[in-house]
């Protein structure tokens, strides 16, 4: 074991070395993106796949070196505050820096990152290698495999970013390669309309992120301001800090992760006093704090499909499905609950702030299960489901399980990257049939998708001992015993919305895999008989599916940690993730904003619940779909409108469109005809041009050409003049 | 670094296209090719010329104006020949002279009518350009100014589509209402700035002179903010009384140029109905001529009176940038909404300009430049598509991304940036003006006012995207278009390399923009009372004339006060009001 351990402990490339050549990981599959893109038509399909996959490929293995050399114990990434423990990175020079602002070209790897890492280019490997069978019937595939890879470089770019706007340019980038995936069959209105949307609503997040992002650089920036003895702390002493900070600014600029992570340090002495420079002056660092996450919050859930903005993830169904999987289910979407691991120790001092992330979280969970119950289209209840597990991952977040939060990401990546290549491949077998109702039967025709598709659902609905299991039970768990200081209620809110969310989950997945793989074939499907998809299709769903078991591992409460003289159990992705939130849990201890329990709780009593609340609502599904429902062919009467109002998504859609874009659209139209043609252009200028010509026709009249009259006025003014300065002579 | 050819570099830079020109006038007119090559090669020349000047400019000297060269020329008046470039006018020459070749390609076959003149029109209007943003001399700077507007005016109305009259005539008379106010502003600054006999239209004379006077009446007002003027100097209690009408002439002249709400309603006309040669210049580099007269002139000159309009231009500046958004979703005419996108564009820098801090200024500078870059590209690559089709309208395209894969491709990428997606130039431009308007005193509802273009900027760029790329082709026409050839692509493909560049590698242009928006921001807080004290600080300092010329009259760096030999009377009314011995004593720091 010991042995293991060093062996794990120690990596083969020097961890300095590693983090200098962080960029190649992203600057491979963008020279995939360029080589595909601009000759990928005169290489050919089978060089294009060799590029692409090789591309992202590479990334991987140079992934998984550079996470070993991460968990060396000689590794340690260079920044302003010292050395961090179990990170790699380097600063390859200012990107731009105006005034007292700069920004740097720094990525650092570390546990959170390096998990991401592994799991991008791991998952997106297996999805490039499955999109080579999925889109060989398509004429854009150099179109398709350049956009998959600068996705892939940009969400790297997302991840290893040091700084916030670094991470912005990869946010930006993969919202980019989603508009261009969701539109790539761009001649169907439809599906270049759903792209539009999607980069829309997630510019509205960007909105939000953007004034967050300047929000942050004036607090910054009125902290430097401060006189050093506000800014002693326990441990270090104020002028060192202060001279610490003003350095950590300069070198890395206000919004690097280093600067931020010491700003929360400092903070706690400071929420409850009035901010004293910069335009913020008389706010409280408290209140700015909770403003900036909840702008951040917004920038999230534009990004990862929460209330209110979560309408773009189902139609974003509307790309070929290897993206469905990879971006609008197993990375992208999950860069908001990125992000706010990233900045958990901001997040963990500010309970409002928390209180809200996760009654957000829980409240998209139930809402966007309750519109899964209905939908026919497997892509969307797929969607749904996303977004329903997307809300569990907030939640989680704002109870302050950040562990079990991202391991809620890695998890759902497998398993929902697995239904997703599972749907595609249903689709692929059965003439692109896409409704649910019209499938039914497949599991005889394709086993291995059938097999597959069935570990990953067991996975999502949190059956023991699957991996999905481990990570929602560790999200409800905290959700149970954390209180978020004077808010406990909605700890509880959230609590209890996440356990019905639970079991709607295992009963609209139990519904989508009884519908489609089991009982008789339906009578209007596409086609008669389907046929199982080729191995490199199936391929990457086996191993996605063996993952999504195997992630269990994570959640195991294995390690054994001495903290205070007791011996705590954690389970070992938190342990893994302990560095990186070090400086979070050392704040929560200081604020007690977050109550943590006192004393550990039996966990074979929450497994038995979980388990039951999942077998519960699955046996249920499977009553109502494969025994009740093909009987009676019809919901009762009094179930009819509310099956209506779900299969309609709660007509939010509608809702915006009547309160946002008409009143926007018609104010545009309206300014234009009136302020621009009417007013300006009618009134102001032509006005100007109306009045000069009258003035001149009345002047003309002065004009008469009679000399003796001009003589006459010439001698009347001479005279007028004359009498003037006599005045002004005279005292 | 110093060569005898430095201070000739410019009058290079400037005057190369008019050579060109005269070696135009020569050729037949008949011969289309040779002009147009000779025009193209006249355009790289210049480009060279441009480059030379990029290359000797030293980003970290201090001096001022560098590459300067100064030749007496109307003695009495106290105008002299004076050019040099700072680091804003290094940017714009460097735009101007990118632009220049690619004007000429973007119009290679468009333009088939009076081919000499309009190739001759475009060398006049590069040499008048460059003089502009090249000038130290005001009087210089005015009529290179208005040296512009009459090759416009014809490109407008000679090349133009339809309604050309009506939109040259609306660009003309808009911009001479502009030009007149600012002349006779100009010509007040003139007199007020120093006394008979030391006048001078030179921007250091005219800056120096008024600097004390600035900061005199600045700390005036901080002490008693109502006062009625009593106990100020003579030249101080001028500016108290005429300088915010002399800056309003300035800024209304400007406000035409770049343009701002509500004096924008020119530009889509003129942008419409513009030939793709006008478009571009216009978009790329004339409308900079107002943010770079604000930047250069309005603002420094009058500082206080600035700082008093600050918030009435910011919130105009905020109100052109959401409007100008709005007016984009209600457009059917793809040039006019790429129009009224400048109005929001150029809002931006705007507002960066008046948040009078340093993020914000450098945004500015470099939204310029982006702007130019961007929407220049968008008219050259729109120019193409109306050169095939001659149709403006959303309505008239449609599925054109299956026709035209590489001109899409090409679109595609100019309306990321435009949109200032991140890694693209508009994006650091835009970022560091909201940054500093967020820095600023200005108040935070405008700041936030002002992001929502991020918004309305991404929807209405790809609401165009796809109503003219994406979707099915739905007209007949539409279906036989030819995808860009060689010589389209080579034009528009330095567009796409500069936003990548300027996206990516952003520092070594804001370098060069670096000292520039240092001194324009300690100029504009100088005199409001903040910021450095340090005369030698704002203070301009440029070459004197060559020695046999009459008058001294920039002082040099040591003497931190202009030497006057004697009480001077002062020329203007001041003298009525104070006649005991009115002198130009600058208040001490």
């Amino acid at each position: 074991m010991e042995k293991l351990q060093l062996f794990f402990q120690t990596s083969p490339v020097d961890p300095t070395a590693a983090g200098q050549a962080l960029w190649l990981i992203i600057a491979l599959p963008l020279l995939g993106a360029l080589v595909t893109g601009v000759f990928g038509k005169i290489i050919g399909r089978q060089n294009t796949h060799l590029v692409a996959v090789g591309a992202v490929g590479g990334s991987f293995l140079l992934s998984l070196l550079v996470f070993w050399a991460i968990n060396d114990f000689r590794s340690a990434a260079g920044s302003p505050f010292g050395p961090i423990a179990y990170a790699v990175g380097a600063d390859f020079g200012t990107w731009f820096s105006a005034g007292a602002f700069k920004v740097t070209f720094g990525l650092t790897a570390d546990h959170l990152s390096g998990s991401m890492l592994l799991v991008i280019t791991g998952v997106g490997f297996l999805i490039h290698l499955y999109s080579t069978g999925y889109m060989s019937h398509d004429a854009g595939y150099w179109r398709f495999f350049s956009y998959l890879n600068l996705f892939i470089a940009a969400m790297l770019t997302l991840v290893l970013a040091d700084s916030l706007p670094l991470l912005f340019v990869g946010w930006e980038g993969v919202g980019l390669c989603s508009y261009l995936l969701i539109g790539f069959w761009y001649d169907d209105a439809q599906k270049a309309f759903a792209g539009r949307k999607a980069f829309i609503t997630n510019r509205i997040g960007d909105f939000g992120f953007l004034i967050a992002a300047f929000l942050t650089v004036l607090v910054v920036e009125s902290i430097v301001q401060l006189p050093v003895t506000s800014l002693s702390r326990a441990g270090a002493d104020g002028a060192m800090v202060a001279s610490r900070y003003a350095q950590g600014v300069n070198a890395k600029g206000a919004l690097s992760m280093p600067v931020l992570e010491e700003t929360a340090r400092i903070l706690p002495n400071l929420l409850t006093q009035d901010i004293a420079t910069g335009p913020l002056t008389g706010v409280g660092y408290g209140t700015a704090l909770t403003i900036i996450l909840v702008l951040f919050l917004l920038g999230a859930a534009g990004k990862s499909a929460q209330i209110p903005l979560y309408v773009w993830l189902p139609d974003a169904m509307a790309g070929p499905t290897p993206v469905s999987a990879l971006i609008h289910a197993a990375t992208m979407v999950t860069s908001g609950v990125y992000l706010f691991c990233r900045l958990s120790y901001l997040v963990v001092l500010s309970p409002t702030a928390m209180a809200v992330i996760a009654l957000i979280g829980a409240s998209t969970a139930l809402v966007a299960a309750l519109i899964a119950f209905t939908q026919t289209g497997i892509k969307k209840v797929l969607a749904y489901s996303t977004v329903s597990q997307l809300g569990f991952m907030f939640l989680g977040i704002g109870v302050g399980a950040f562990w079990a939060a991202f391991l809620h990401v890695v998890t759902h990546a497998f398993f929902k990257a697995c239904l997703f290549l599972g749907a595609g491949s249903v689709m692929h077998g059965n003439g692109d049939e896409e409704d649910i109702t019209r499938l039914g039967g497949v599991r005889k025709e394709m086993p291995v998708t059938w097999a597959t598709f069935l570990i990953a659902t067991l996975a999502i609905t949190g059956i023991v001992p699957l991996s999905g299991f481990f990570s929602k039970d560790a999200i409800l768990h905290a959700a149970h015993v954390n209180g978020i200081a004077g808010f406990e209620w909605a700890g509880h809110a959230a609590y209890w919305l996440g356990v019905v969310t639970a079991a709607g989950t295992s009963f609209y997945m139990m519904r989508l895999y009884f519908l489609t793989f089991e009982g008789p074939r339906a009578k209007d499907a596409k086609v008669p008989h389907a046929h199982e998809s080729s191995p490199v299709m199936t391929g990457p769903l086996v191993v996605l599916a063996v993952l999504s078991v195997v992630a269990l591992v994570h959640g195991l409460p294995i390690m054994h940690v001495q903290r205070g003289g007791v011996t705590a159990t954690q389970a070992l992705m938190e342990n893994f993730l302990d560095p990186v939130f070090r400086t979070t849990h050392d704040l929560v201890a200081q604020k007690q904003f977050l109550v943590l329990p006192k004393e550990e709780h039996g966990l074979l009593g929450a497994y038995v619940q979980a388990w039951l609340i999942a077998v519960v609502a699955g046996a249920l599904a499977y009553w109502v779909y494969r025994r009740y429902l093909p009987v009676v062919k019809k919901l009762p009467a009094a179930l009819e409108p509310l099956r209506k109002l779900s299969f309609n998504k709660f007509y939010v859609d509608e809702l915006y469109t009547a309160l946002l874009v008409r009143p926007l659209t018609f104010v545009a139209r309206a300014a234009h005809r009136l302020v621009d043609a009417v007013l300006i252009d009618g009134v102001m200028v032509r006005g100007t041009a109306w009045v000069t010509k009258q003035t001149g026709a009345v002047l003309r009249y002065l004009q008469t050409g009679d000399a003796q009259m001009y003589a006459a006025v010439m001698a009347v003014a001479l005279a007028g003049g004359l009498v003037w300065a006599l005045l002004r002579v005279m005292p | 670094m110093n060569s005898i050819y430095d201070s000739r570099i410019l009058n290079l830079v400037i005057f190369s296209p008019l050579l060109v020109a005269g070696l135009l006038a020569f050729l037949p007119r008949n011969e289309k090719g040779q002009i147009r090559a000779l025009t193209l090669g006249g355009m790289v020349l210049n480009l060279l010329t441009c480059l030379w000047a990029y290359s000797r400019f030293s980003p970290t000297s201090p001096v001022e104006f560098q590459l300067e060269y100064r030749l007496a020329w109307v003695d009495d008046l106290g105008l002299s020949y004076h050019v040099g470039v700072d680091g804003i006018s290094m940017g714009l020459v460097l735009l101007t002279g990118v632009l220049g070749p690619l004007v000429v390609l973007s119009s290679w076959t468009f333009v088939d009518e009076r081919v000499k003149e309009f190739h001759l029109a475009l060398l006049v209007l590069q040499t008048a350009m460059l003089g502009a943003v090249c000038a130290v001399d005001t009087l210089l700077f005015f009529v290179f100014f208005e040296a512009m507007l009459v090759p416009m005016y014809l490109l407008i109305g000679v090349w133009g589509s339809e309604e050309r009259q009506m939109a040259a005539m609306k660009f003309f008379l808009y911009t001479m209402v502009g030009s007149v106010l600012m002349l006779v502003a100009l010509l007040a600054v003139y007199f007020l700035a120093a006394p008979a006999g030391m006048r001078s239209f030179d921007y250091s004379t005219l800056y120096n002179g008024l600097m004390s006077a600035n900061r005199e009446l600045a700390q005036y007002l901080k002490a008693n903010p109502a006062g009625d003027g009593a106990g100020l100097s003579a030249a101080a209690l001028a500016l108290l009384r005429y300088g915010p009408y002399l800056f309003l002439a300035f800024a209304l002249a400007f406000a035409i140029k770049v343009p701002m709400f509500p004096v924008h309603t020119w530009l889509p006309d003129a942008h419409v109905q513009a030939p793709v040669a006008g478009s571009i210049v216009l978009a790329g580099v004339m409308l900079k001529m107002g943010t770079y007269g604000f930047w250069r002139f309005a603002i420094p000159l009058f500082p206080v009176a600035s700082r008093q309009f600050q918030l009435l231009l910011a919130a105009l500046a905020v109100v052109g940038i959401v409007y100008g958004a709005f007016m984009c979703l209600a457009q059917r005419d793809i040039k006019k909404l790429i129009a009224y996108s400048s109005v929001s564009h150029l809002g931006y820098c705007m507002l960066g300009m008046l948040a009078f801090t340093a993020e914000g200024a450098t945004g500015s500078a470099y939204q310029m430049l982006n702007h130019g870059v961007s929407t220049s590209a968008l008219f050259l690559l729109f120019g193409f598509l109306y050169e095939r089709r001659h149709a403006r309208l959303m309505s008239d395209y449609g599925g054109i991304a299956k026709v035209m894969p590489v001109f899409s491709a090409f679109f595609l990428i100019v309306t990321f940036s435009s949109v200032a997606v991140p890694g693209t130039n508009g994006f650091v431009g835009e970022f560091l003006v909201l940054l500093g308007s967020y820095k600023s005193n200005l108040p935070l509802w405008l700041s936030v006012a002002a992001t929502t273009a991020v918004v309305l900027g991404a929807a209405y760029m790809l609401w165009m995207v796809q109503k003219v790329f994406f979707g099915q082709v739905t007209h007949q026409e539409n279906l036989g278009l030819k995808d860009l050839g060689p010589r389209e692509v080579v034009a528009a493909l330095p567009f796409v390399l500069l936003i990548a560049v300027m996206g990516l590698k952003p520092q070594p242009l804001l370098d060069v923009i670096d000292h520039s928006t240092q001194r324009f921001v300690a100029r504009a807080k100088y005199a409001a009372g903040e910021g450095p004290v340090d005369d030698s600080k704002v203070r301009v300092v440029v070459r004197p004339l060559p020695k046999d010329a009459v008058a001294q009259v920039a002082p040099t760096l040591p003497p931190a006060v202009p030497a006057h030999p004697t009480p001077i009377p002062l020329p203007m009314r001041p003298v009525r009001l104070q006649p005991a011995q009115p002198q130009l004593q600058p208040a001490t720091p």
